[in-house]
């Protein structure tokens, strides 16, 4: 930049005077003033013309630098705020904005029974379950189903629900004992009664409607558990949040937590067969596939997809040696640098299934075990039968994407879905309240206007997720909204100056602004002092 | 006539001079071509052929992002035979441009601009080289020859300068007004000439009948630069389909995407500068660029030619992608000032500078690319001195015609040495 201030300073410079030092004391000062000699001889008076045409050319930059100069500092250094709905993500932080409920309706058929034996069944278990449940978000609902020949003044609780999905049915059929039978593959439970256990109409309990109580309650428990730890995670308000788990359940749920994998809509399975030797070289693992993890997958298919390659590998050593694996060689089992594992490539996170042919057990006796977010590992010397090691991996996925441990296949699945929603809702929750308190603590941020429709497709998504908790849609709804919060919270252009202080602005402009300015700004503090000089001798 | 034979025999000789290096070594052009010396995103030949062979094959030649330059050149090119199986006609095609600019340059050094403009005739004008001389320093100019050889499109823009120059002298302000849209169309920068070049051409405009005001006459030529531009921009857009080409043509000079090294000062700050200052800097350089010619052009009424002439020296230094190409042109055109060299103060420094600039740009640019023991500061710290030099050497020029023209108001103070205060 030296260039541009010798230039002008040159212009400004040369097109005032230019003045003889050198020659005026020989030449110019006249013999008889003696007395004058020391003192500095002025130059001869400026012409007006050049004067002006000096006053011209100082304008001209000035203009360019006002008139073009400031609008473009102004444009391009202005931070771009968009404008961000804070109240309302605040509330959705705060759990102002949305309670989750978990109304789960579950269905009584009782075929059996006379109908108003059956609504007053109805009416002492529910009493008896609102008794036992001591956390509000999660609340179980009866209804009778309606056989055909049931009329509407039947459904006092369940009015309006009729389109409601039904969590679960419980069917009461009569019979010699008293027991509780989950059936495996549908949302059915059969209840066994003896008649008389059948509560007369007048008394407010009866043995059968504690009995159904507290079986209901011990089947969703574990839900009910896993829905308390997120909220208590989370930061909704305290008095929302259910009494304090108790410590094993709550340390149960923490493993649960770092075990699964974090939600997507798909996943990826790698199924890797390791052989240290030359043989096996092959495995059926397309025919297992088809018959023990088809069918699993398909029953998920509504919560996550799954794409699906195998590979096998020769001479692979494990990362350990010795027959008898000790808890602390499993972490370095994986032979993470010479198994090619890939890892997440893509969209969808990987999950691995490694099926090592060999005779070493864990100490203690096992033979598999499962790696938390990773995948899960199986030693079999014999691979001729893969059904062991695919019911082994089939668990193991249910591990990792998170589902509860017991339960009938439906019910968990369906708890799997009110989990995901709930961890997913409050997650994106979370995140919009992190960003609200980022846009407020940092006011020299710019907030890109593509963040703010993020927040604002978020709080959309949330909203419907919340209206729809439970369902497939609130999943679905909440899995939309934690991405665009993501994406809003972790936009790159908005964190570009956090650590960009005004001190440091003085060090980008000065170096350059600096030596083009001080001329600039002295040739107009000369010309003005010039000028009043001017003025004060002309009066 | 004398003169001419003499002429003949310069242009000849130039002519035959860049043959030789043409043909007697085969590797120089394409040796040439790629420095960036030479080369700009703007202006490289390289990226014409790039241009040129998707236009040959109906693809937008501005689709790959490497062609950057107008889209009338490549209709021109489309028309020679292609210069990777006749390299002949490209390489003549160059030399002719190089020898009309020699011509207009000589023009503009016989009608005596220089010395005595309507307004301003200096008490030196008489010590002043020939126009053969002047055109000889072009021709010969190691500069100008390895532009020559490296074959960048500013060579069109240069001879356009000197054109819109030669016209402006002659008188002809519609002529000169064309040729220099036709710069501005080229380059986008020479389009900042116009003020100078429209007070020229008002000073030397045969006298009419009917006295015009420079007000209205000024503004009559801009309607000419706005309007040839216009048609131009508009062939344009009839040959590639679109208007996109101008985001690629001038929106990379504005914008300067493409951070290629170039003898400049703006490939290493952009590189450093922080993102969200760059659009802010960006305006500043140009600001920077564009602000001299308001002030320049006030101050020098009297002597618009060498408002000119300052100006191709600033922009040689101070463009977003300069090459040897500008500074040959800034030295083609300041010898025209013969007269004022006497009474510059830095002529050694300015040229030594020069010179060792130029004889460790391509070492150090070596050291940094090829042989990896150096890295991007050496090749800049080199422009720095580069531009150090042609700083120096125009604001030493500057001071010189301002000196002369002072002392003409105090011609007591022919001769001495003075001090600015």
């Amino acid at each position: 930049m030296s260039a541009k201030t010798e230039a002008s300073e040159a212009l400004e410079a040369e097109g005032s005077i230019v003045e003889d030092t050198a020659t005026a004391k020989n030449q110019e000062v006249p013999a008889n003033a003696v007395n004058v000699a020391p003192k500095k001889k002025e130059p001869p008076p400026e012409s007006p013309a050049s004067i002006r045409l000096r006053q011209y050319v100082i304008a001209s930059f000035w203009a360019i630098i006002i008139l073009v100069g400031l609008p473009i500092w102004w444009r391009t250094t202005a931070i771009y705020r968009a404008k961000l709905p804070l109240d309302q993500m605040m509330d959705w932080a705060d759990g102002r904005a949305c309670r989750p409920v978990f109304p789960l309706r579950i269905s009584i058929e009782a075929d059996a029974l006379q109908d108003h034996e059956a609504q007053h069944l109805l009416r002492t278990t529910q009493h008896a379950l609102d008794d036992l449940n001591e956390f509000s978000a999660h609340h179980l609902r009866l209804q009778l189903s309606q056989p055909a020949n049931a009329s509407v003044e039947t459904t006092g609780l369940s009015a309006g629900a009729g389109d409601e999905e039904v969590a679960l049915t419980i069917r009461l059929l009569p019979g010699t004992t008293t027991q509780a039978d989950l059936q495996a593959y549908s949302p059915i439970l059969d209840i066994q009664y003896t008649p008389n256990q059948v509560p007369s109409s007048s008394s407010s309990a009866s043995s059968l409607a504690n009995y159904i109580a507290n079986t209901l309650r011990g089947l969703f428990a574990e839900e009910q558990a896993m829905i308390a730890y997120l909220l208590s995670t989370s930061s909704a308000p305290p008095e929302r949040s259910p009494k304090a788990l108790s410590p094993d359940v709550a340390e149960s749920l923490a493993r649960w937590t770092t075990r699964s994998l974090k939600y997507s809509r798909t996943y990826h399975l790698t199924f890797s067969l390791f052989t240290p030797a030359a043989t096996p070289s092959s495995w059926d693992i397309e025919a297992a596939l088809e018959e023990y993890m088809k069918p699993l997958l398909a029953s998920f298919s509504e919560i996550s997809n799954f794409t699906i390659d195998t590979q096998v590998q020769l001479y692979a050593t494990p990362g350990v040696s010795g027959n008898v694996l000790k808890k602390e060689d499993l972490s370095g089992f994986i032979n993470a640098a010479e198994w090619p594992l890939s890892p997440s490539i893509g969209g969808a996170p990987t999950v691995n299934f490694i099926l090592y042919v060999g005779d070493m057990e864990v100490e203690g006796g096992g033979k598999s075990w499962l790696i938390p977010q990773w995948g899960g590992v199986v030693i079999q010397s014999d691979i001729s039968d893969l059904r062991p090691a695919m019911l082994i991996f089939s668990n193991q996925l249910m591990s990792l994407l998170g589902a509860p441990e017991a339960g009938s296949l439906p019910l968990r699945l369906m708890t799997l879905v009110r989990v995901r929603s709930a961890g997913l809702l409050l997650k994106a929750s979370g995140t919009m309240g992190s960003l609200a308190r980022l846009t407020l603590a940092l006011p020299s941020i710019s907030i890109p206007r593509s963040v703010a429709e993020g927040v604002y497709t978020t709080i959309e998504h949330l909203r419907k997720a919340c209206d729809g908790l439970g369902g497939k849609e609130g999943l679905e709804n909440a899995r939309i909204a934690e991405e665009a919060a993501e994406k809003a919270f972790f936009e790159k252009s908005m964190v570009g100056q956090v650590y960009f202080p005004d001190e440091h602005k003085v060090a980008v402009y000065l170096p350059l602004l600096g030596p083009v300015g001080v001329p600039l700004v002295m040739g107009i503090v000369k010309e003005f002092k010039a000028w009043r000089k001017r003025r004060r001798e002309s009066r | 006539m004398n003169i001419d034979r003499r002429k003949a025999t310069l242009f000849g000789a130039a002519a035959a001079v860049r043959l030789l290096l043409f043909t007697g070594f085969p590797g120089l052009p394409d040796l040439l071509t790629a420095r960036v010396e030479i080369s700009t995103p703007v202006t490289s030949f390289k990226r014409l052929q790039e241009g040129l062979y998707l236009y040959n094959h109906n693809v937008s030649p501005y689709d790959g992002g490497v062609y950057h330059q107008a889209p009338l050149l490549l209709p021109l090119f489309a028309l020679l035979p292609s210069s990777a199986t006749y390299p002949a006609f490209t390489y003549l095609l160059y030399i002719i441009v190089d020898l009309l600019s020699a011509n207009a340059l000589m023009q503009i050094a016989d009608s005596g601009e220089a010395g005595s403009s309507k307004l301003y005739t200096s008490p030196r004008k008489d010590k002043k080289w020939s126009s053969f001389a002047i055109a000889a320093a072009f021709l010969f100019n190691p500069f100008t020859i390895a532009t020559c050889i490296g074959r960048p499109t500013s060579v069109f823009t240069t001879c356009a300068i000197l054109h819109a120059i030669s016209k402006a002298v002659a008188g002809n302000s519609f002529t000169s007004m064309f040729a220099l849209s036709f710069a501005a169309y080229l380059s986008m920068y020479p389009i900042l000439l116009f003020p100078p070049l429209a007070l020229l051409c008002f000073d030397r405009k045969r006298p009419m009948k009917g006295q015009e005001s420079v007000y209205n006459f000024v503004f009559g030529n801009a309607m000419a630069v706005a309007g040839s531009m216009y048609s131009l921009l508009h062939m344009s857009s009839l040959i590639t389909g679109s208007w996109e080409f101008l985001l690629s043509t001038y929106g990379v000079q504005l914008l300067l995407p493409d951070l290629t090294p170039n003898v400049g000062l703006w490939w290493y700050f952009f590189i450093e500068m922080f993102d969200s200052f760059r659009n802010f800097f960006l305006g500043v350089f140009w600001i920077h660029l564009s602000s001299y010619v308001a002030g320049l052009t006030i101050r020098l009424r009297r002597q618009p030619l060498f408002v000119i002439v300052t100006l191709l020296g600033i922009f040689a230094i101070f463009k977003p992608y300069p090459s040897i190409s500008d500074t040959s042109l800034f030295l083609a055109v300041l010898p025209l000032y013969r007269h004022v060299l006497p009474l510059m103060r830095y002529t050694f420094l300015a040229s030594s500078t020069i010179l060792y600039a130029t004889l460790l740009g391509p070492a150090f640019y070596y050291l940094w690319i090829y042989a990896g023991s150096g890295n991007a500061n050496f090749f800049y710290a080199i422009t720095l001195v580069w531009s150090l030099g042609l700083s120096v050497l125009v604001a030493d020029a500057l001071f010189a015609v301002l000196r002369d023209e002072w002392e003409v108001e105090r011609p007591e103070m022919k001769g001495k040495e003075i001090r600015q205060i």
